[in-house]
């Protein structure tokens, strides 16, 4: 099941500079503080000339697909998922 | 022309690498949302009931769940069916991904489709390590670079149309060669229509001369082709199958177009005119960032009952202005002798020209007029597409998403 959401959200990022990565840790919805177990992918799309980077990522049970603006670096949770089916 | 009558298999080493991105949207999914991996999914063109399956993971291609498939059809093979939405930037994503990867190997590399690539490896260093070789190391690039999900599947050969053959051999995850020392083997391993280009109507010419098996139709000789295909193409596979190119050629581009099939049916040409505009927007906005101007527009119907109207109108002065071609689109439209509801759309503008040549009209200002396309595009790519769009095409917003076409991609960088 998927719902769209987008929404503004917390998100904790950490780039490593001797690994050269750079993905979320963490992220605050709900009221929880959700901890990032694996991103499955990051692309970029541009909107005009915006920038946008998007991290599909999911926790111990729970897809997340977060946007962040280039322009302001603000995030959106634009969907979440659960992988069972719709 | 003449044509040699006896020909030997091509004996250089495989130079041609063909590389397929197995399952490709629906294993690109699977990579972005790992709660997905290992399950039956469907990325289809809307997940309605009527939605038709444009890709299906390796899981639900074993339960019989094939591309061309109706939603509904999928479900009821297999009742937990996962389907997807596209998201064609997530794909195109992927391919410039991969092809960046590829052009560490060679210069010469085609995109043959968003997930199908051909590379000539003659002349270059990396031939000296082997294709296998390569291969291998592409797929593990892929993996590292990419997804650890996705998987392609490889074939070599000395022309592109083996190379895609041996590509088709295993799949998912294959590499193989078809060379002069295997494809006796190979070809028995295969029926007529496994090789790429022969369709059931191709299968009907071959019997009808007596060919029934690919063994059969590489003995053929080139009067027996020719009298099959009752055209050259008899002895382009005369050289296909024998290792020999014929198929590395790069076509201009002769027009430009888009195609939608409608959520609804609609019937009059008021309530198809939004729809029309739209795409004609995407059509003019791709034709003059391209740098091309048309001589001339096609609409082309096909309605419920599966009745088909197309007409094309060519002109006598050169348009680039989209509000130009809709407004003979939609000449084209009223023409149609057909009042019946509508399945699909499809509209394209032929005769290209190089837009330098702007012919100055008696009549209007086109210097004027180019002056105000350019600024409104120049806006639309600032600020992203259909910011700026004409009135006909109000309310549209749920209609014409963004696809990936089959077939060649040109304009993707």
């Amino acid at each position: 099941m998927i719902q769209k959401i987008s929404a503004p959200v917390s998100v904790q990022l950490v780039y490593d500079h001797r690994l050269r990565t750079v993905m979320p840790r963490q992220i605050f919805w709900d009221g929880k503080a959700i901890r990032v177990a694996k991103v499955g992918m990051h692309h970029t799309v541009r909107e005009g000339r915006t920038l946008f980077h998007i991290f599909s990522v999911t926790s111990s049970e729970l897809f997340f697909r977060l946007k962040l603006d280039t322009d302001n670096l603000f995030w959106t949770l634009e969907e979440i998922a659960d992988g069972l089916p719709n | 022309m003449d044509y040699p009558i006896k020909l030997d298999f091509n004996r250089r080493p495989s130079s041609i690498m063909h590389i397929d991105l197995n399952s490709c949207f629906a294993s690109i999914e699977q990579q972005a949302n790992p709660l997905l991996r290992y399950k039956p999914l469907a990325v289809a063109a809307y997940d309605t009931p009527n939605g038709c399956i444009l890709a299906a993971s390796i899981e639900a291609k074993r339960l019989g769940i094939k591309v061309g498939l109706r939603v509904k059809e999928g479900r009821l093979l297999c009742p937990d069916l996962i389907v997807r939405s596209p998201d064609s930037d997530k794909y195109r994503s992927v391919h410039l991904a991969l092809r960046k990867i590829l052009s560490d190997y060679t210069p010469k590399i085609v995109p043959k489709s968003i997930d199908e690539f051909v590379l000539d490896f003659s002349g270059t260093p990396a031939f000296q390590k082997g294709l296998f070789f390569i291969g291998k190391e592409i797929k593990s690039r892929i993996k590292n670079e990419i997804g650890e999900y996705l998987t392609v599947s490889i074939g070599l050969g000395p022309n592109r149309f083996l190379a895609k053959t041996a590509s088709n051999l295993h799949k998912p995850d294959g590499l193989d060669e078809i060379n002069e020392k295997n494809f006796r083997k190979i070809y028995q391993s295969l029926s007529l229509m496994d090789l790429c280009g022969i369709n059931r109507q191709n299968t009907t010419r071959l019997n009808m001369v007596g060919i029934y098996t690919v063994p059969d139709f590489f003995k053929a000789d080139i009067p027996l082709l020719r009298s099959a295909f009752h055209s050259i193409l008899g002895y382009y596979w005369f050289l296909r199958l024998r290792g020999w190119e014929v198929d590395d050629l790069d076509f201009d581009t002769k027009s430009f177009g888009h195609s939608y099939s409608l959520p609804k049916t609609l019937t009059s040409p008021e309530e198809l005119a939004p729809i029309l505009s739209k795409l004609v927007e995407k059509v003019g906005f791709r034709m003059r960032h391209s740098d091309f101007q048309a001589k001339g527009v096609h609409l082309a119907l096909l309605y419920q009952d599966h009745q088909y109207f197309h007409e094309g109108k060519s002109l006598d002065q050169p348009i680039f202005d989209s509000r130009d071609i809709f407004r003979v689109a939609m000449r084209l439209l009223r023409h149609s002798p057909y009042k019946l509801p509508v399945r699909n759309i499809a509209i394209s503008c032929f005769g290209l020209s190089s837009r330098c040549t702007l012919q100055l009209g008696l009549f209007c200002d086109s210097i004027k007029k180019e002056n105000l396309v350019t600024a409104i595009d120049d806006i639309n790519d600032r600020w992203g597409n259909f910011v700026i769009t004409p009135a006909t095409m109000a309310n549209t917003e749920k209609y014409v998403h963004d696809r990936i076409g089959f077939g060649q991609i040109r304009s993707l960088i």
